[in-house]
């Protein structure tokens, strides 16, 4: 504020001696004397300071991977085509002993790759195995196979917590960042919001974020804050100069942090509700508002 | 969900018949093989868990964490003396040198911008065998070991970015141990997705079944930020003889294998100026590598 004026100031004024530009700092009406005299200046109040206050946005980063879409996967076929066409020759002597099991495991999995790349009909008619020396070559690789525990089933990509619609389960949208979002009363009226609290006199913003997010989420969990540096701003009532009343600002400082194990068990008496969320469905529970002022934080995958 | 599920079982892969070989390839006169009339390059060809953990949360974490605020650009560098004009003649095809000299490890790191947050750019793994160099078949055992640590071979794939193995020969004599031109070691630089499928399987299998192993040491506190190594953005260390076995595709037959190798693995970033090693450790140790403080 201050050195706006002292800028504007000076290039109204720029022959000002020193004293006239200290003088004009403060008020900002010295340059047109003449109006002034004729308008007696309208004393404002003194703004209200504003209220800071420190939000944390705590993130679950995705715990599976996404899944390729069919144009990615139509790629990664073609481009696993051209490699397999084009790898140097494999030097079967060093890696095996000749006619080791091992040697025949790989060599039936290699021709399942090949066909799978190439074509169900690829090296057909180099084949002069016998159906018995297949059979058993097919018995020995099963065998390694179950030694080795290749035959356990992988866990399902979609989890109980998606298909009951849990939405405060940790283990939902496993493709997706998730975030933290608390139901609270205020004026009468629920609204969701990131965890979020007052800072103290002499405390630094991101200690402030930290200390609020386990008062409202309670201890019952391990999280980290990304940095000390705000990942954003959201000033919930900008100044009206119109209004006679001014409100103070209510200025936000958002900082990332992870969740790495626990659960949130929020304060009852502050807060009613708590959901896991994607960016999407955080934008269909807060205020327009606020959404214009977080959205750029969240992420889209 | 029906629509999601018809997509998952949809074939990507068309077997139609072989086009017709209407004019056939230059063959190369060496090798007598074909030869593609243009450059054949292989790219991606599976979804990469690493890569997508980095542009999901690591590049974020690592923009918030190194990020400094400037309001202004930065000022030009002063001028101390008269710059070099090539067309002055006496300046002219003289010794340039920089003013000041070196500016190495006294340079700031660039502003924070979304093309300078840090990122991998490749994995360096190289090992020196010194019977090779009384006989250079001594080399092969470490050369077969690599090919199955990295998935790389010699320029496999047409014309690639990354040579593959390569062999490092010496470049100077040494009374008793080297001569110039003698293969002693073997060098493989990791771009991509092979160096995220390397850095996963050090993370996920190596590292943590790795006795006595707590962490790469850190250098104390005390240590210079001005030197070379750590305004170089590259965090090194070396994996004993014992890791080499606990590679998953050496694991499964570690008896081919003449001896046990260790290694030296760098991991270069793009984070240059001062403190850039410690900006490399941070976005390393997101990748699940662990340091400690003697």
């Amino acid at each position: 504020m201050l050195s706006r004026h002292a800028l504007t100031s000076c290039s109204r004024q720029p022959n000002a001696a020193f004293h006239y530009f200290r003088r004009s700092l403060a008020t900002e009406t010295t340059s047109e004397p003449s109006s002034s005299a004729l308008i007696p200046p309208v004393r404002t109040k003194r703004l209200p300071r504003a209220q800071i206050s420190a939000s944390v946005i705590l993130n679950r980063s995705p715990i599976i991977t996404r899944t390729p879409t069919l144009f990615e996967r139509a790629y990664y076929a073609y481009q696993a085509r051209i490699r397999r066409a084009l790898h140097n020759p494999f030097p079967f002597d060093f890696y095996f002993k000749q006619g080791s099991l091992l040697e025949t495991q790989f060599s039936m999995e290699e021709k399942k790759r090949e066909r799978r790349a190439f074509g169900p009909k690829f090296n057909k008619e180099e084949e002069f195995v016998s159906k018995e020396k297949a059979a058993a070559d097919k018995a020995a690789a099963d065998q390694l196979a179950l030694q080795e525990g290749e035959t356990e089933e992988l866990m399902p990509r979609v989890h109980v917590a998606d298909t009951n619609r849990d939405l405060k389960s940790l283990d939902r949208k496993g493709k997706r960042n998730i975030y933290i979002l608390l139901q609270t009363k205020q004026d009468s009226k629920y609204i969701w919001r990131f965890p979020q609290g007052g800072v103290e006199k002499g405390e630094l913003l991101h200690q402030a974020a930290q200390r609020d997010l386990y008062s409202e989420c309670g201890e019952n969990m391990d999280t980290w804050i990304v940095s000390r540096n705000p990942i954003g701003v959201y000033n919930e009532s900008p100044l009206d100069p119109l209004s006679s009343e001014p409100k103070p600002e209510k200025i936000t400082f958002f900082f990332k942090a992870h969740i790495m194990a626990g659960q949130a068990k929020p304060n009852e008496e502050i807060i009613s509700d708590f959901a896991w969320l994607t960016k999407q469905e955080i934008e269909q529970r807060v205020e327009k508002d606020y959404w214009e002022g977080v959205k750029d934080m969240l992420s889209d995958y | 969900m029906s629509v999601a599920a018809a997509a998952s079982t949809r074939s990507v892969v068309r077997f139609g018949r072989t086009p017709k070989i209407t004019r056939h390839l230059r063959k190369n006169k060496r090798t007598q093989l074909p030869q593609p009339h243009v450059n054949v390059l292989t790219r991606e060809f599976a979804p990469c868990r690493f890569e997508d953990h980095y542009h999901n949360t690591l590049q974020d974490n690592a923009m918030y964490m190194t990020y400094i605020h400037e309001h202004l650009p930065r000022p030009e560098s002063r001028h101390i003396r008269l710059t070099y004009d090539p067309n002055d003649p006496y300046a002219k095809n003289r010794y340039n040198p920089p003013v000041g000299g070196s500016q190495l490890g006294k340079k700031p790191p660039p502003p924070s911008s979304p093309d300078t947050v840090i990122r991998l750019e490749k994995i360096s793994v190289h090992c020196m065998v010194k019977e090779a160099i009384a006989s250079k078949s001594n080399l092969l055992g470490l050369i077969m070991a690599m090919r199955a640590l990295t998935g790389e071979s010699y320029k496999a794939g047409g014309h690639h970015a990354v040579e593959g193995i390569q062999i490092v020969r010496g470049k100077k004599s040494v009374g008793g141990w080297i001569r110039p031109g003698v293969p002693v070691g073997v060098k493989v630089d990791l771009k991509g997705q092979s160096m995220y499928d390397f850095l996963g399987t050090l993370t996920e299998f190596v590292l943590p079944r790795l006795r006595d192993f707590q962490g790469v040491v850190l250098p104390p506190q005390s240590s210079s930020v001005n030197s070379p190594s750590a305004v170089s953005g590259v965090v090194s260390f070396g994996l004993p003889p014992t890791a080499m076995g606990l590679f998953p595709q050496v694991e499964v037959n570690l008896d081919s294998y003449p001896k046990s190798y260790g290694m030296h693995i760098h991991f270069v970033t793009n984070a240059t100026g001062l403190g850039a090693q410690n900006r490399a450790r941070a976005l390393v140790s997101g990748f699940q590598i662990p340091f400690v403080r003697k």
